[in-house]
């Protein structure tokens, strides 16, 4: 191979006739990480192995040990060195958008950052942004950018960044707990609090089928309000349920509710209150099992017995 | 329920991977072993006897089987290489994942002779506990020229669920005993900081069911689920019971709204909030309720909705094998994924190790 004539690339066959799973390596592969093998049981240290890292990636994104020697060769040539430094993460960045699914970039490239005298915040926001907007879901993307803004201490976009996803999708749960996330990490005044209180119940009103909005409501009142319920948030939540957690079963069979999870939300508060609220809490569990979440019957049931039980 | 189990033709279809692959398939070359174990588990789940039927390639599999020592330090380590074409002499190619489900094909193919004559308890325990980092922690691998983990690799609860499945594997039954090799309480403690508010694990607060699967498998093998509170047992129970998907109730009004929503799926389940169904779910989400719940997990099964939708809407009848949802290819991972979600809910598969009870005491 050009530039690689002094080295004898390490054979892949393994001589065993009861071979599992032989696979028909194309040439390409078997010079590249042939050749590639050769210089890491010499452990060369240069431009070209590195150079032949990034062919073997190319080829085998998984290959962990070729990352691990990637890397190794980096901290050699680079020494702390910005500007090479800069030029890997821009190849990381190529890698990246080329093979989005790869779960080994994320981790290569905290280690450079780890390793870099003048790492960019600034840098790293617009490759995620591209990333996440392809797939606004994508999980290690997300744990990435936490990772991130964690290691950056730089919270200041998070939330207008979650706002702009969540316009495009209320449902995207992601972009919900991202937000708790930056809460619990910014100790936010008591008003910022409220406001998003107001942010939230906003989203229910457009949407009030959503788990991922009643799940952060929730979290609101349970991180920040020590699970203290007021009667505003039970009056507001009732907007969704038809009083159907007030009457009889016999006499609601026919009313339907905005959201289910509404009608379990005032039930998880009415057992927190307990006392003359309990029936309330009784009937919201009963008319999940029965009409309005019906495939978890059993586990509204045993909410019930339980209740019944304290 | 008018669709049956299409046995035989998962069987070729797992057959198939075990034979002679394509180039395409070369970039899975690095983690062979782990193609080796998903066709072993699910062909041992449909009742091949893999022991016989690959009796004359035990001895390849011993092969991935690798001791090795760092230039520099006298200590020995070993464990199993993904592939022999990945592996070079003097570097440690050996990694967590493929040492686990190594061990466990050799469990399949009932090979006690590994455990007792060939393995090297001490220095298999020495890799795994140079894998974990100071926060408790563990990555897949060690770094090549140091006895650390590797700078570069992730760490996060599946390497977790993993070392300690290697170290129950290896004999470790008692704290004491995993203590010879790992910081029990630190992977507890580290374990402990991914709960997420919802109930269930994750990164930074956004649960995913295959962590909590890895995270309840781990506390359980290290019998520590009472260092779990009650109620946050009892939510993450919830949890997963709420990521079956319905179609029956108020959740009907999310069709046409929510766009990863398909009442199609109904009783599937899905890895997090919000997403579709996807048949590896069935088996993650179930084997963490059968951990944390027996009677709500039997109840699960009872209903027979997951196994609708498996049989109905992921399973391939003509050629075999389960697909992620209901449009895309059968493909490896999901078939050993869906047979092993049937093989659990009807007691056949010991769901801490994902393999037919009768391979483990």
């Amino acid at each position: 191979m050009e530039g690689y004539e002094d080295i004898s690339p390490l054979p892949l066959d393994t001589g065993f006739k009861d071979e599992l799973c032989q696979i028909m390596y194309t040439d390409e592969y078997r010079m590249v990480v042939g050749t590639a093998r050769a210089l890491m049981e010499r452990r060369e240290y240069s431009e070209r192995a590195k150079e032949l890292t990034g062919r073997v990636i190319d080829l085998a994104p998984a290959y962990y040990t070729a990352w691990n020697y990637r890397f190794d060769i980096l901290m050699h040539l680079a020494n702390g060195n910005a500007e090479l430094l800069n030029q890997e993460l821009e190849w990381i960045d190529e890698v990246t958008l080329n093979n989005p699914k790869n779960y080994q970039i994320w981790s290569y490239k905290e280690a450079v950052l780890k390793n870099h005298p003048s790492p960019s915040c600034k840098r790293e926001l617009p490759i995620l942004q591209l990333m996440l907007d392809d797939d606004t879901k994508n999980y290690h993307v997300w744990s990435f950018r936490k990772w991130c803004i964690l290691f950056f201490g730089d919270f200041t976009h998070e939330l207008a960044y979650t706002e702009m996803l969540l316009e495009r999708d209320v449902y995207n749960n992601s972009a919900w707990t991202h937000r708790m996330f930056v809460l619990k990490y910014t100790s936010p005044s008591n008003d910022h609090l409220l406001e998003e209180i107001e942010f939230v119940k906003a989203k229910i009103k457009l949407v009030p089928q959503n788990v991922s909005v009643w799940t952060y409501l929730r979290g609101l009142y349970e991180n920040f309000f020590n699970a203290n319920y007021d009667d505003r948030i039970v009056q507001f939540t009732k907007n969704f349920t038809h009083g159907v957690e007030d009457e009889q079963a016999e006499m609601n069979v026919n009313v339907e509710v905005e959201s289910s999870f509404a009608l379990e939300f005032l039930a998880h508060v009415y057992t927190l209150r307990g006392g003359a609220m309990i029936p309330k809490a009784i009937q919201a569990y009963k008319g999940l099992a029965t009409r309005y979440d019906p495939i978890r019957k059993n586990m509204w049931e045993r909410k019930i017995a339980k209740i019944t039980a304290s | 329920m008018s669709v049956g189990f299409e046995s035989i033709k998962h069987v070729k279809f797992l057959k198939r991977h075990l034979n002679m692959l394509p180039s395409s398939q070369q970039s899975h070359d690095v983690n062979r072993i782990a193609i080796i174990f998903y066709s072993m588990v699910g062909l041992s789940a449909l009742g091949v006897d893999c022991s016989r039927e690959y009796e004359s390639q035990i001895a390849y599999i011993y092969e991935h089987y690798v001791k090795l020592q760092i230039p520099g330090y006298d200590k020995t380590f070993s464990g199993f290489v993904g592939s022999l074409t990945v592996n070079v002499s003097n570097v440690p190619c050996i990694s967590l994942p493929n040492t686990l489900f190594a061990l466990l094909t050799l469990k399949i193919m009932r090979s006690d002779d590994f455990f007792y004559k060939h393995m090297d308890r001490q220095s298999l325990g020495n890799f795994i506990r140079k894998c974990q980092c100071s926060d408790g922690s563990f990555a897949s691998v060690i770094d090549m020229n140091k006895p650390v983990p590797s700078p570069v690799d992730s760490t996060d609860l599946r390497f977790c669920y993993i070392a300690t499945a290697i170290l129950s594997l290896i004999g470790c039954k008692t704290k004491e005993d995993f203590q010879e090799f790992i910081d029990v309480d630190r992977v507890i403690d580290y374990m402990m900081t991914k709960k997420c508010d919802a109930g269930g694990f994750g990164d930074y607060g956004e649960a995913h069911a295959g962590y909590t699967s890895c995270a309840l498998c781990a506390f359980k093998l290290l019998s520590s689920l009472d260092k779990l509170e009650v109620e946050f047992r009892e939510r993450t129970t919830d949890w997963l019971l709420y990521r079956q998907v319905s179609n029956s109730g108020t959740v009907l009004s999310q069709e046409g709204r929510n766009p990863y929503y398909d009442p199609e799926e109904n009783g599937g389940f899905q890895g997090r909030e919000n997403k579709f169904a996807d048949t590896c779910y069935a088996f993650w989400c179930l084997n963490s309720l059968k951990i944390l719940d027996e009677n709500e997990f039997n109840n699960v099964c009872r209903a027979g909705l997951v196994q609708d939708y498996l049989l109905t809407k992921t399973q391939n009848n003509l050629i075999g094998g389960f697909s992620k949802n209901d449009e895309d290819n059968p493909d490896l991972y999901h078939t050993c994924m869906g047979i092993a979600a049937l093989r659990l809910m009807n007691g056949f598969l010991n769901g801490l190790f994902c393999i037919p009870k009768q391979f483990v005491s």
